[in-house]
């Protein structure tokens, strides 16, 4: 049971961590895919938005 | 009197109807109709247009191969999956009825033999528990919208999606980290030999009750299982990889592509895992223990792994616990 729950903790920790990583080096589509003129301040929560 | 009533009738015509009055001149007649448009582009041709944001996928303005994608989703996809989950989910209750659970013919002994160490068993539940949840928030990308929604509602529906989809993103990776790990260690115990052959001419001895056929530490059904994952696994690496990164192709033909090599390898991967859960829970007795505790009973092992355990026991490894009970030489 331990190694199980051990394999969890494990699975759900890699996954915050790349989850952290992929988003410090990648940026929000709604940054990465417009230019600066057709930017909006705000997109928004959806998922286009920066969240 | 007619003449003037013929005359009015025609004047009212012509001003309800003023296009139909001007027939001689027709705008729309050399413009392209959509379906003959579509039906004209040959498969893989897309028509384009040229943009100035940093999206190159935003310049595709028709892509008549998105039909017959749609049209697999629709159609093909749901029929793939039920085939092979529920066709499969049918056998083996069918297997259960017919031939009910494959119980050890000694019974059990008492004596434990070390089958997986501690971190084979972490690998095998760190790669078991994040292919549990990719197959369900996979097939409720696929499925949800017809089988969830309508159960629990658009608001629930989404905001469970938008997490499960979070966790099919992230748990792909210790997933993938799960693969490469249980190929590295256990690959020379699952190449092909020839005692192999005989454990599937004879079916494992599964048909049969009181038939063993020999085999070393993992037996053919096992060794096959262990390339499905290997092989299901890359294949379901690769093809995520894409839609992950979908810019990797920058090419929407290219992400249908791998959309349809991911959905069709995951039905097959859940299929051939849930006869791995099968035979690994209540199709086979004391076979949970192997993954469970790590240890199986001595009887097990000489009943289906009697090489195997003829090994350990060369090597030194002593079964723990209580003393075996003679069984007859295979």
């Amino acid at each position: 049971m331990k190694i199980f729950l051990a394999a969890l903790l494990f699975a759900a920790v890699a996954a915050v961590g790349v989850a952290i990583a992929l988003n410090s080096i990648q940026q929000p589509s709604s940054v990465a895919f417009t230019t600066g003129g057709a930017r909006v301040g705000d997109p928004g929560h959806n998922l286009v938005g920066p969240s | 009197m007619l003449k003037a009533m013929c005359a009015a009738f025609a004047l009212l015509f012509v001003l309800a109807h003023p296009a139909a009055a001007q027939l001689s001149f027709k705008p729309t007649a050399e413009s392209v109709h959509e379906d003959q448009l579509l039906n004209a582009l040959k498969e893989g041709d897309k028509i384009t247009g040229r943009i100035s944001i940093p999206d190159a996928m935003a310049a595709s303005l028709i892509q008549p191969a998105g039909r017959d994608w749609r049209d697999f989703h629709r159609s093909k996809l749901p029929i793939i999956a039920g085939v092979t989950i529920i066709g499969m989910l049918a056998v083996l209750a069918i297997f259960l009825a017919v031939r009910g659970r494959i119980r050890l013919d000694n019974g059990f002994s008492g004596a434990k033999i070390l089958r997986f160490a501690s971190f084979e068993r972490f690998t095998h539940w760190l790669t078991a528990s994040c292919f549990v949840i990719l197959a369900l928030s996979g097939l409720n990308i696929s499925f949800g919208r017809t089988l969830i929604l309508p159960l629990f509602g658009p608001d629930s529906f989404a905001t469970m999606s938008a997490y499960a989809k979070l966790a099919h993103n992230y748990l792909a990776f210790p997933f993938m980290l799960g693969l490469v790990i249980m190929f590295l260690i256990w690959i020379k115990d699952n190449l092909p030999e020839r005692i192999d052959l005989d454990w599937l001419k004879q079916g494992g001895g599964f048909f049969s009750k009181g038939r063993h056929v020999q085999a070393r530490r993992f037996n053919a059904g096992q060794k096959g299982i262990f390339w499905i994952v290997i092989i299901g696994g890359v294949l379901m690496s690769v093809s995520g990889s894409f839609l992950l990164f979908p810019y990797i192709s920058a090419d929407v033909t290219g992400l249908q592509f791998w959309t349809v090599i991911h959905a069709v390898i995951a039905m097959l991967f859940i299929s051939a895992m849930l006869a791995h859960v099968y035979i690994g829970t209540i199709g086979m007795e004391g076979a949970f223990e192997a993954m469970g505790t790590g240890e199986v009973d001595v009887n097990l092992a000489k009943e289906h792994h009697s090489l195997w355990l003829q090994e350990e026991l060369t090597k030194g490894h002593v079964p723990s616990g209580g003393a075996p009970r003679p069984v007859a030489a295979e």
